[in-house]
């Protein structure tokens, strides 16, 4: 096992200016997680945080089973419970955008991600329910977003990002 | 009251507009004025900040820009958009030089500039601070005498840093708003329990399983059925208690009210007036049991 230097950097980076929390691997955080609860433990938000903070980056990415990053729902329980104050999801995120990256991500998240680069939401509107709507009497769902979208995805080199699915 | 700029998000609009349609039929019988924008997906704090938080924020920061523009400040009818919105505000307020820039950079590529001048609101913020309590009790023509679980769900109030709105582990409001309809809020032990709709996008058996443990609390405390204030949670609530049944050889099957429907039934609006019809989960038995 060897420590990633620039995985910690990344880490530690979001604390740069502010005094270091240390994470007393109490637990509590998951006490109070949802999906460490349903999965039996196979999600486990304690050992994502010592790893990250370890920069133990091979424990997280490059494993058979993404669960272990990818269980966390961002339900965001576990950062009112941490007796550190630390920002658990800011973390979290951070791991989940490198697996993405790995190719890791669950298919869910490309899928999203594919349809915002696409038509500038995750969620298009289909003929039926714009349908639905003028029989409703709602208005049309504004547009003039589209170009845009692909500008700025275009710049945060999104499309690279996801070149592994 | 100023206008707002509505920010109704993917979900609704696109998949749920009916939801929409209870929305401004309330905003409209209470005086709160919104108008559209441009907007493009918030995009979604679960989903896209995980896949890519740089490009997360930069979408973010240019649905602010629109609405900097006019100076207006934003209503949204999703938990997830309100999240977005105000986290990238957050952010954006607390990150260095070099970060803020970057985002600067990227936003002059579109003509925007990114101010942080705007407030962003749920729509339960807009609706307990503007119209207030008071004026809802007395638009109420048709008191909604059924027991009811709230549920504000995770991006409501949590982080609190960030949303900065009503008591994340006890919230309040929505409680309030439902008794103002004329409703019973029911106790129950889960109510700050997320609704399992994130845990299911990795691993379907996840996001049940966590359903399962929020309805069977909603059950045992009796409630006729759950009131919510956000699209996914709806949506989750709606769709998913088939797939839970299946799973556990059980039936679920308790209907769920967007927070706006439930007030537009009270201010005399018919079932049919709001296409109730469109939930998965038939509100038929709830409709009778209130003599609608
Ligand atoms: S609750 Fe906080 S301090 Fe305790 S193990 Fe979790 S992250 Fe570490
Ligand atoms: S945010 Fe993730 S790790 Fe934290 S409690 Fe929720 S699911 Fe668990």
């Amino acid at each position: 096992m060897s420590m990633d230097l620039e995985f910690r950097r990344i880490v530690l980076g979001k604390y740069m200016d502010s005094t270091l929390h240390y994470c007393l691997q109490c637990s509590r955080c998951n006490d109070v997680c949802p999906v460490n609860e349903v999965s039996d433990g196979a999600y486990n938000p304690r050992s994502v945080i010592l790893n990250a903070f370890l920069g133990l980056k091979e424990n997280l990415i490059g494993k058979p089973n993404n669960i272990a990053v990818w269980g966390c729902q961002i339900c965001d329980t576990c950062n009112l419970t941490c007796p550190q104050d630390i920002e658990l999801t800011d973390i979290f995120y951070i791991v989940k955008n490198l697996s993405v990256q790995a190719g890791e991500a669950p298919e869910y998240y490309v899928i999203q991600a594919k349809a915002i680069l696409e038509s500038g939401k995750a969620i298009p509107l289909q003929t039926a329910i714009e349908r639905r709507r003028s029989q409703m009497g709602l208005p049309e769902v504004p547009t003039g977003f589209e170009d845009d979208v692909k500008i700025i995805l275009k710049e945060t080199e999104l499309e690279e990002k996801l070149s592994k699915y | 009251m100023s206008e707002y700029k509505l920010f109704a998000g993917c979900v609704i609009p696109n998949r749920l507009p009916f939801l929409e349609l209870a929305s401004r039929k309330v905003f409209e019988k209470l005086g709160v004025q919104t108008s559209d924008a441009p907007f493009s997906c918030c995009p979604d704090p679960v989903g896209f900040q995980s896949t890519d938080k740089e490009s997360w924020l930069a979408l973010g920061a240019r649905n602010l820009c629109i609405a900097e523009e006019e100076g207006k400040d934003i209503v949204s009818l999703c938990n997830g958009c309100t999240q977005t919105l105000k986290a990238v505000q957050y952010d954006i307020a607390r990150a260095s030089e070099l970060e803020k820039q970057r985002i600067s950079d990227i936003l002059a590529k579109v003509n925007k500039e990114y101010k942080g001048s705007i407030t962003v609101k749920h729509f339960v913020q807009v609706l307990i601070e503007d119209v207030g309590i008071d004026k809802i009790k007395s638009m109420i023509k048709k008191p909604i005498e059924l027991k009811i679980a709230c549920h504000t769900g995770c991006h409501y109030a949590r982080p609190a840093e960030v949303m900065n709105w009503d008591d994340p582990e006890h919230p309040i409001y929505l409680r309030q708003l439902v008794e103002a309809c004329g409703a019973t809020p029911v106790d129950y032990e889960e109510e700050v329990l997320c609704c399992g709709a994130g845990a299911g996008n990795a691993k379907t058996e996840y996001g049940l399983g966590v359903l399962k443990r929020k309805l069977d609390s909603v059950i045992s405390a009796g409630a006729d059925c759950i009131c919510v204030v956000c699209p996914a949670c709806f949506t989750q609530f709606d769709t998913q208690q088939r797939a839970l049944s299946k799973m556990v050889e059980k039936e679920y099957k308790i209907p769920v009210l967007y927070l706006t429907e439930l007030m537009a039934l009270g201010m005399g609006f018919t079932p049919k007036d709001l296409n109730l019809k469109y939930h998965g989960v038939k509100t038929k038995n709830i409709m009778e049991k209130i003599g609608l």
